[in-house]
């Protein structure tokens, strides 16, 4: 960017370079553990709720060579639980705004811009829903699995989680992985969603409001 | 920097009226102060007389609902939002009576901060952060997070965190509200021993009568107006010498 002169200043560059934007953002995450993990609770929930449904459905597919096993209500339920876990998410995201007013102050009199601010929190969400999405993950194909062991062979499980799934055939890679990566960016974009609301208050904040705000 | 201009800080006819319902509060009424390169100004007066409203119109974090406020001559009613940002980063350092330390961040850490913004590649960061915490005599406290220092070490880490960016102005809110008369007293010193050297102009709100003592001038306020100014000729005297 060309430096812009108004007066005897030459109007410089404001900067955030991306390492230390997800450093302090991180650091943000470790120093408020409990609010992290009450939010991170909220999508395992949802992801888990979600990768167990689409495993078993799987499973019995695999078993009984039946094509359609999950039903309407449970698309129903499952829409339901995410739309849960989004809303649980942005209302603990403000709270995470409102404790952080007087911070978000002091950063735009360092010369933080509002977009920096917005980074701050949506890379915060972005850690949170990648954490959330392997973690739920992990929990729903454990569900799933526990659930095909008791009620099916073996080879049924196996099966069911190597072969595509259903609806992602024609992807021919294993449900196991799919499952993976349709939790990952399944929890991000719904973090990332839900926080851009309380993010985008955030960073438009007035400095002398957010300042004078006592928690 | 040389000098370039007389007035580093000037206002005009500047005002602040909130408005709560039917009522309307004059936080500030039609104040003109000019404040010299180097000077050391202490603003006076009860609370609710405007000091802090004072403090935000000339740090650009609020605007004026009258008058205008000029930084180095430049009227900064005229700036953007980003260029605003960036009087605040390079122009400015604020200190806080609650010292508004970002938690998450060491002491090394928080007066990096406002270098990051300006874009102060990392070696020149970590040595000149060093360099102004061993200052304000935090050499050994580098890596400690807030709560792990007392609050004057906390207020030398703001004042620390002030200077980052060599600003033409430091402000200063209340800076030894929080504090025990001896550490405010350290602080005060600290703040006119900086003056003294770096010669960046340092206003400060506040209603500690220990900051008479040091002060150039100090301008009262009552009711969002300027009661009266005083100057403390016997240091213009031994400035002058």
């Amino acid at each position: 960017m060309s430096k812009e002169k108004i007066g005897t200043w030459e109007i410089g560059e404001i900067k955030l370079p991306f390492s230390e934007a997800f450093k302090i953002s991180l650091e943000n995450i470790r120093k408020r553990f409990v609010r992290a993990a009450i939010t991170t609770a909220s999508i395992v929930l949802g992801i888990a709720f979600m990768v167990s449904i689409l495993l078993m459905a799987q499973i019995q597919q695999v078993a009984r060579g039946t094509p359609e096993t999950i039903k309407a209500y449970q698309y129903w339920l499952l829409f339901i639980s995410l739309l849960v876990s989004g809303v649980g998410i942005t209302n603990s995201m403000l709270i995470a705004v409102a404790e952080r007013y007087k911070e978000i102050g002091t950063m735009k009199c360092l010369g933080a811009l509002d977009r920096h601010v917005l980074t701050f929190f949506l890379l915060e969400s972005m850690i949170i829903g990648s954490v959330g999405g392997i973690m739920g993950y992990v929990i729903g194909l454990i569900a799933g699995v526990v659930y095909g062991y008791t009620q099916f062979r073996p080879e049924d499980l196996i099966g069911a989680l190597t072969s595509p799934l259903g609806t992602f055939a024609s992807l021919t890679i294993p449900a196991a992985v799919t499952l993976f990566l349709l939790s990952v960016v399944l929890a991000v974009v719904l973090t990332m969603a839900a926080s851009l609301y309380p993010a985008y208050y955030a960073a438009k904040l007035n400095p002398a409001e957010a300042l004078r705000y006592e928690v | 920097m040389g000098m370039r201009y007389e007035y580093t800080v000037e206002t005009e006819d500047l005002a602040k009226y909130y408005y709560m319902g039917k009522f309307v509060v004059k936080a500030l009424d039609g104040v003109n102060v000019k404040i010299r390169r180097g000077e050391y100004v202490s603003i006076m007066g009860p609370s609710g007389s405007g000091k802090t409203t004072l403090f935000n119109m000339i740090g650009g974090l609020d605007r004026p609902t009258r008058g205008k406020v000029y930084i180095d001559e430049v009227d900064i009613s005229k700036l953007d939002a980003y260029e605003l940002a960036w009087l605040r980063c390079r122009k400015i350092g604020y200190i806080f009576q609650t010292f508004n330390l970002i938690p998450v961040l060491t002491a090394l850490e928080n007066v990096m901060l406002p270098m990051i913004f300006a874009g102060v590649p990392r070696e020149e960061r970590i040595k000149k952060a060093t360099e102004l915490l061993q200052k304000v005599g935090l050499g050994d406290r580098l890596s400690h997070k807030p709560t792990e220092l007392s609050g004057g070490q906390q207020q030398r880490v703001a004042i620390a965190r002030a200077l980052a960016n060599d600003p033409a102005i430091v402000l200063a809110d209340e800076p030894t509200a929080n504090l025990d008369l001896h550490t405010g007293l350290e602080i005060i010193n600290l703040l006119r021993t900086l003056n003294k050297e770096k010669g960046v102009t340092i206003v400060t709100a506040t209603h500690d009568l220990k900051m008479i003592d040091v002060s150039d001038r100090i301008i009262y306020l009552r009711d969002g107006k300027v009661q009266r100014i005083e100057t403390r000729s016997e240091v213009a005297v031994e400035y002058e010498g």
